[in-house]
């Protein structure tokens, strides 16, 4: 039976899966996040995507967009990627599958939004392939120091007054989860507006603030 | 048990919003609708005619509606069992995609950028979170229980960590209707992102967001003032709302801009608190 040794952050553990020495695991904190997570990714897989609606300036006229089948075929499957990435981030009970799994979050991402034949969107999905790129950097920086300083990677070691994590490390780790997840960088561009494919755009910014919220757990605990 | 408890946050978040409504009005000069006018308009919604809009993406229209009560109702059940802050906050931040996807589901422009100004003012309030890192500094748990425990034998929160308690004041007006950082359903974008869920699915949406206005106010109450009766975390929710009434009368919607600006100037406050309690061990 594996214990957390602080359980003033967020309780008991719920349930554990040991993969040999990695053993991933569920408290009641990450259980909502990996049950909302769950929820959406699998209303991502049933739902087809909204026809949005456009007003045509200088006139009343509004016109809808379609999305093709093929385009939302591509979504899905970028969406369901992305949820099944956040879940397995939630999941994790070791930092560098912590970090894979958002590294992995970035580039489906990035598919998300790239599916869309838009000349502007297909500009923002490149500098949102730059951005994710650069942040793996910080991201797995974090884990290196980390396993570095402390000559481990999980949590449950990580998680106890045994082992001290460097404040930089906790940082670094932040800057690469926000980079990887880039739901505000994406939504404070007008581009967004151009995009349609409502559940598979929203997986975006289901997994930007699952990990966020994950990552938040992680470095308090440590 | 939780049950009733839900039904409770329901009446008495509905009604809140009422009497919110009622001081707004007055303070303003204006007789104002009868305090029960939220929960007359629930029923109304209830048994309105109902359709689902052409352009929606009909799944995500509908199931978002169901995420906004289910994520709420358990930050209720955690609240009431002395469970993680860090859970509540968790689901505050989650509301945020819940209002996003109400917007994005509709294909409506007006609810997208409601939907689109709920992910901007997220970017602001996330860093936010530091509250709850200073309170765990301060504590040293996260617990609701324990936090409770700690502020009867040390004195209250309000007082000793003040800074924290304006910055989650700050969120928790952020959320309570007409709110001068409610950009998210400013009059220019109509309803924003609720404008195209009409009938029951609005109804669905008030009882969700009743829920979230008691449970917002009791954890305030909880976390800086301490353990009380459940009669008196009542009454304490209110007065704290009408405080709140007072801001939301005399102060105009912000812009998006000016919102962001001022939570981020609150972040700012909190950054230097922290940094403060850091120095001084």
């Amino acid at each position: 039976m594996y214990e957390l040794e602080n359980i003033n952050i967020e309780g008991q553990v719920v349930t554990f899966i040991p993969f040999g020495d990695i053993v991933g695991y569920l408290t009641p904190y990450t259980a909502i996040l990996f049950i909302f997570a769950a929820v959406f990714t699998i209303i991502a897989l049933i739902s087809k995507p909204e026809k949005q609606v456009d007003i045509a300036f200088g006139g009343d006229a509004y016109y809808t967009k379609n999305v093709s089948v093929k385009q939302m075929r591509f979504q899905r499957f970028m969406a369901a990627a992305c949820g099944l990435a956040t879940m397995g981030g939630v999941l994790s009970g070791d930092v560098f599958n912590f970090t894979l799994f958002t590294a992995m979050v970035g580039i489906t991402n990035i598919g998300i939004v790239a599916s869309i034949k838009n000349r502007h969107i297909l500009d923002n999905a490149y500098e949102y392939g730059i951005l994710a790129m650069v942040g793996t950097l910080p991201l797995f920086a974090g884990a290196a120091i980390i396993v570095a300083t402390t000559g481990t990677l999980s949590m449950w070691i990580l998680f106890t007054p045994l082992v001290t994590v460097p404040l930089v490390a906790k940082l670094l780790l932040v800057i690469g989860v926000l980079a990887e997840g880039m739901a505000p960088v994406y939504v404070a561009k007008a581009e967004i507006t151009r995009a349609p494919g409502a559940p598979f755009i929203l997986m975006v910014h289901v997994s930007s603030l699952v990990l966020f919220l994950r990552v938040i757990e992680i470095v308090i605990s440590m | 048990m939780i049950l009733l408890y839900i039904l409770f946050a329901v009446f008495a978040g509905l009604l809140f919003h009422g009497i919110h409504r009622k001081v707004i009005a007055r303070i303003q000069t204006r007789p104002g609708p009868p305090i029960w006018q939220e929960i007359l308009h629930v029923l109304k919604f209830s048994f309105k005619q109902t359709w689902i809009p052409k352009t929606a993406s009909k799944i995500l229209f509908m199931a978002i509606v169901a995420a906004v009560i289910a994520i709420w109702s358990g930050a209720l059940y955690i609240l009431i069992s002395g469970g993680s802050l860090l859970i509540i906050f968790g689901v505050y931040l989650l509301h945020k995609i819940t209002e996003h996807g109400l917007g994005l589901s509709s294909g409506s422009p007006y609810g997208k950028f409601g939907a689109i100004r709920s992910v901007i003012s997220a970017a602001s309030e996330i860093p936010l979170i530091a509250s709850i890192a200073i309170i765990y500094l301060i504590t040293g748990s996260l617990m609701i229980s324990d936090i409770t425990a700690y502020q009867a034998s040390n004195g209250i929160l309000l007082i000793t960590a003040f800074p924290v308690a304006i910055a989650m004041y700050i969120i928790v007006l952020s959320k309570v209707p007409y709110s001068p950082f409610g950009i998210i359903e400013a009059k220019e974008i109509v309803s924003g992102n609720k404008t195209e869920h009409f009938g029951v699915w609005r109804a669905g949406l008030e009882v969700g967001f009743s829920i979230k206005t008691f449970v917002l106010l009791a954890t305030f109450i909880t976390l800086f003032i301490g353990a009380m009766p459940f009669w008196m975390l009542v009454l304490a929710s209110l007065i704290l709302l009408l405080t709140m009434s007072f801001v939301c009368a005399v102060t105009p919607m912000l812009s998006p801009y000016d919102a962001v600006t001022i939570q981020i100037a609150v972040i700012i406050i909190v950054i230097i608190y922290a940094g403060y309690l850091g120095v001084m061990g």
